[in-house]
This record gives structure tokens, sequence and C-alpha cells, in this order.
């Protein structure tokens, strides 16, 4: 009996070594396969690892290449005239930027005329270096810094109405672009902000008009960047702001230099021996000079702006465009309200332009409606309210319809 | 000869200006960052970002752009709204956290171990002041006022819950609130803490 106990438990303890052996087998594989699974998932790691690097390199290279801008089209519709379709301005941003170093950006504008034709033109081009944090030196082309619109406010989709106000348009009161060398920044001021432009620039130039050919009288000032400084003079200007509280800025703005007549009415041409190319002998260097002011309050779903601008021309006492001198002044209110909760945003301005010339002077007030599809994409609806001489242009009113979008 | 040294002399002092002027300036210059843009203040970036853009113009979402599509914009605005360069990294970091998609489930398990456990008002006024604004009512258009009595509060702490975490579009708002308030590093317990403070200090 003892003995097939015995034998019992030989047969049993074999039967469970026979049958664990290859189950143990299974359970805790041998380490040639453990050592197969690591250089699996090492594989595996390093290719990931691989990608991940591929996939940084573009995330923040030290050169970057970006396209901005924003276009604009629209209906006009004038009480005396025909309605017309109109494209507005294309206008692509382009930015190179090397690291935070430098930035250079440019501007095109491209714009249909009544005659189909595309015209181009360099808005601006100016290569930026960011030498401090409080300090960025731009050399080339750039936006006049003298107010807010034509620096900050002019692309139609930041724009809320679709016009200018009358006087910061082309050949308006308010310079709009200038050739030189910048220094602009922004820095605290005790717990206030501050931000400052300063430059130096070939300035602008004049026109005139005539009605009997002989005799020439200034027209208008043409701000608009010149490459050549044909009056010999380099203007000064700039812009210091104050932020007392984040929802308000308040800007101071001044430009001074020397302005000549560089253009006839009817493209009539005296003599200009000796004399760079579009110097009209005889004319000299007026004093030219602006002041600008400018705020904006803003809180919630409105804001408030507002700006005044006065450009001075001085007298000549010698020279074809003989006489005295001219100012042109121009102002704007404008209140934009966003309905709470809604897209719907309704916009009033009321701007004044004054000039030499009574057929250009104006008194506008605009209402407009704009509904915010998104916030870079906005179609605008408005009427313009304008008082001129009767019979001028200026005083014809006008509905204008524009989709205009910031990409 | 007079002329000439006269035209001599105005280029030499002309010449010498910008030099002195190139001088000064490679003096002040800042060592190049060996990364760039230097990481900013993500609560004062989007402090930074709602205070300053919608002067000018409707504001861009964060999601708008990628990251390095951030960069050269807030570089470009920063001339145009007068930011120094210190706003100017704080503006990226936040918009660059804020572009993000909603983290992970795994990642969200993570960062709520790690949590300091921020309270709620902490919370609120780190990440969600700057447009919520100090009172509730919303510092930018199309931002819900908290203390409306038919308001965003008026929802169920699972529905706010699942705003905040993954992002909400408000009915009239063109932008879109970022999931976390464009704050990836924000857990479940902070979320939770910061929806009982909107209840308790903006609800009625």
């Amino acid at each position: 009996m003892k003995c097939s106990c015995y034998s019992f438990r030989r047969k049993l303890l074999s039967t469970v070594i026979s049958v664990s052996l290859p189950v143990m087998a299974l359970a805790e594989p041998s380490n040639a396969d453990l050592q197969a699974q690591i250089d699996v998932l090492q594989n595996q790691v390093t290719a990931l690892n691989s990608e991940v690097q591929q996939a940084a390199e573009w995330k923040n290279p030290n050169t970057l290449i970006h396209m901005a801008g924003y276009a604009d089209v629209g209906f006009i519709s004038p009480e005396k005239g025909n309605d017309s379709f109109v494209v507005g301005t294309f206008a692509p941003i382009f930015h190179f930027q090397y690291r935070d170093v430098v930035m250079l950006e440019s501007e095109l504008e491209f714009e249909v005329g009544e005659d189909g034709e595309t015209e181009v033109n360099l808005e601006y081009l100016t290569v930026d270096w960011f030498v401090s944090d409080y300090a960025t030196i731009l050399v080339g082309k750039f936006l006049s810094p003298v107010g807010q619109f034509r620096q900050n406010l002019h692309p139609s989709w930041v724009n809320k109405l679709p016009s200018a106000p009358p006087g910061f348009g082309h050949d308006g009161a308010a310079p709009i672009s200038d050739l030189g060398v910048q220094v602009r920044g922004g820095f605290p001021l005790g717990g206030m902000r501050a931000n400052y432009a300063v430059y130096s620039s070939n300035g602008p130039e004049l026109n005139s008009e005539t009605e009997d050919e002989t005799e020439f009288e200034l027209e208008g000032i043409r701000a608009e960047g010149f490459g050549v400084d044909r009056d010999g003079d380099k203007t000064l200007g700039g812009r210091f702001a104050i932020l007392p509280v984040s929802s308000i800025e308040i800007g101071l703005s001044f430009s001074t230099g020397k302005a000549t007549v560089t253009e006839l009415e009817n493209g009539l041409e005296p003599p200009t021996a000796g004399l760079e190319s579009g110097f009209i002998e005889g004319e000299i260097a007026r004093d030219y000079d602006v002041i600008g002011a400018d705020f904006v309050w803003f809180t919630g779903n409105m804001s408030f702006r507002g700006e005044y601008v006065k450009t001075e021309i001085g007298e000549a006492a010698t020279g074809v465009t003989t006489g005295e001198g001219a100012i042109w002044e121009s102002l704007y209110t404008q209140l934009a309200y966003r309905l709470p909760g809604t897209k719907w945003e309704g916009v009033i301005r009321y701007g004044d332009f004054d000039s030499p010339h009574n057929s250009q002077d104006v008194t506008q007030t605009m209402l407009g409606v704009n509904y915010l599809i998104s916030n870079n994409f906005i179609a605008k609806l408005g009427y313009e309210i304008n008082d001129g001489v009767t019979g001028s242009p200026v005083d014809d009113d006008r509905t204008l319809l524009q989709l205009a979008y910031g990409f | 000869m007079k002329n000439l040294n006269n035209r001599i002399y105005d280029q030499a002092c002309k010449l010498s200006g910008i030099g002195m002027l190139l001088l000064g300036v490679s003096y002040s210059l800042p060592a190049i960052a060996a990364d760039y843009p230097q990481a900013g203040n993500f609560s004062n970036g989007s402090k930074v970002w709602a205070e300053n853009c919608n002067r000018c113009h409707n504001m861009r979402g964060p999601k708008e752009l990628k990251d390095d599509q951030w960069i050269s914009t807030a570089f470009h605005m920063r001339l145009r709204a007068g930011l120094t360069g210190q706003e100017t990294r704080d503006i990226i970091t936040f918009l660059q956290a804020s572009n993000t998609k909603t983290v992970a489930s795994g990642s969200t398990q993570v960062s709520a171990v790690i949590s300091k456990g921020a309270t709620g008002k902490e919370t609120y006024e780190k990440t969600c002041i700057a447009c919520h604004g100090n009172d509730g009512k919303g510092t930018l258009p199309g931002t819900p006022d908290f203390t409306s009595h038919d308001g965003a509060l008026s929802k169920t702490d699972e529905v706010l819950i699942d705003h905040i975490t993954n992002g909400f579009q408000s009915t009239g708002s063109p932008m879109a609130m970022p999931p976390r308030g464009g704050n990836a590093n924000l857990s479940a317990t902070d979320i939770s803490a910061v929806l009982k403070y909107l209840r308790d200090a903006f609800g009625k």
C-alpha cells in the first residue's frame, strides 16, 4: 500500500512538471525574446524621435516667411451717377523674418482703375531691426506715423466703414507715407504705457494748378513716400502716445521740413537745365508743417475714436507758383457699437475736411451697419451724407456696400 | 574750392553721425538668444493680447494661425501697436499655447497629478480674466456676461466643464474660447475649482 502511494506521487509529480514546463516557457519569455522586443521598441522610438525632430524643424525655424494682408470688393451707388461694382484693393503683406533680429515687411496695393487698368503701388517696404525691447529701427518706405488712421486703421478689414474719412485718403490733409529712417517702440511709464515713433525722411512734394497755363498756384500736397528729396531738406516727424489705462490711448503727432512744387498742371514743364529731374527752375522750398492729435477709447462692445490733422505750407516769394501759403485741415470722430451676443455692429462717423480749394471741402456724416461673418471677414453697408459746394463731386451722397477680408 | 571743402565737410558730418548712431545701437544690442522667441509669460500674454489688439481691429482667435505664423504676426503688430519686446514674447507664448487641440485624456491625468491645486480664484485671475474681465461681464465683444440671469452660468456643471475643457463657440461671437482658456496645464481639478468660483462670484 505504501509502495503504490509512493508510485502515485511520483507519477503525479512528473505529470505536473511535464505540463508546467511549456506553460512557464510561455509566461516567461527567454532573454533573447525580450531583447528582440526591446530592439523593436527601440527602433520605433528612434523613428518617432526622428519624425518629431523633423516636424520641429519647421515649427520655429530661424527664417520665417509669412504672408498676410487684406482685400475688399464692393458696390457704390452715388445719388448722382451710375451704380458700379468695384474691386477696392488687394493688398498682400509679405514678412521675411530672421529670428527676433530683423524683419523685412512689405505691402503691395493692387487696384483696378476706372479704365480697367490694374494699378500696383508699393504701400510700404521696410527693413525692421529689433535693436532692443524698446526700440526698432525701420529703414525704407513706411506708413506715416502721423496720427492713427494711415498707419493702423486704413486696411479695409480694420476700418469699420467702407470709405476713409475725408482728408485721410490720398491728397488729403494727413500724410500717407514717407521714405527714410524711423525709430519706434513702446515702454512702461510709471503705471501707464507709452509708445513713440520718430523719423527723418525725404518728405512730401507739391503740385500746382493753372487756369491759363501761364500762372500757377499751389494745388495740393503729395505725401506718398518719394524716392528722392528734391527740396534738399530732410523732414522730421513723429508721434508720442500715452495709455493712462489700457482702454485709452491719446497721441500727438508732428512733422516739419520743406517741400517744393515738382508738378505743374497739364504736364507743363518750364526749363530745368542743370537741375534735378522734377525740380522746377525758380521754385523754392516752402515750409512744411504738420500737427496732429488722436485718441481712442474702447470698452467691451464699444469703441470711440477721433483724429485731427493740420498741414500748413508756407508762402513762396519767388518761383513759378509764387503766392501765399495754404492750410489743409481735417478731423473725424467715430463711434462703433457691437450689439451684445450678436454679430451686428453699428457705426457712425462725422468728418470735416477744409482745404484752400472750396470745391474740395466737405463735411461728412456716415452711417454704417456691419455684419461680422467672422472677425476678419466683414460685410459693411454704409451711407455717406456729404455736404460740399453745390454741384461739386464731393457734394454727392453715396451708398456703399463692401465685403472686406483680412488674411 | 570753398564749395568743395563745404561739401566734404557736410559728407563727413553725415557719415560720422551715422557711424555714431550705429555704434550706439550696436553697443546696446542684446546678445542673440540661443533659442527664440524666448518663452514669455502666458498670463501676461493673454492680458496684453486682450488689452491691445481690440484697440484697432476685431480680435483674431488663437486658432487662426500656426505657431510660426503667430511669431511673424506678433512682431508685425509689435510695431503697429507700440508693444515692448517682452509684451510681444508674452503674447506669442499665450497664442502658441492656445492654438493647440484639446489635450488628450492621458495628459489630463498627468497634469491633474502634478497640479499644485490652485484655487478657482487664482486660476480665473491667471487664465480667464483677460477676456472675461474682473467683473465677469467680458472685456471683448462676444464674450458672455456671467452675471446675466439667463447667461452662461445657467447651464449645468457638466455642460460648462465640457465647454471649458474643450473650448466653446458662443452664439453671436465670431471667436471661440480656446480649450482650457488656452492654458493646457489646467487640470480637471482646476477646472472644477474655477467653475465653483464663477458660480460663487458671478452667479445669482
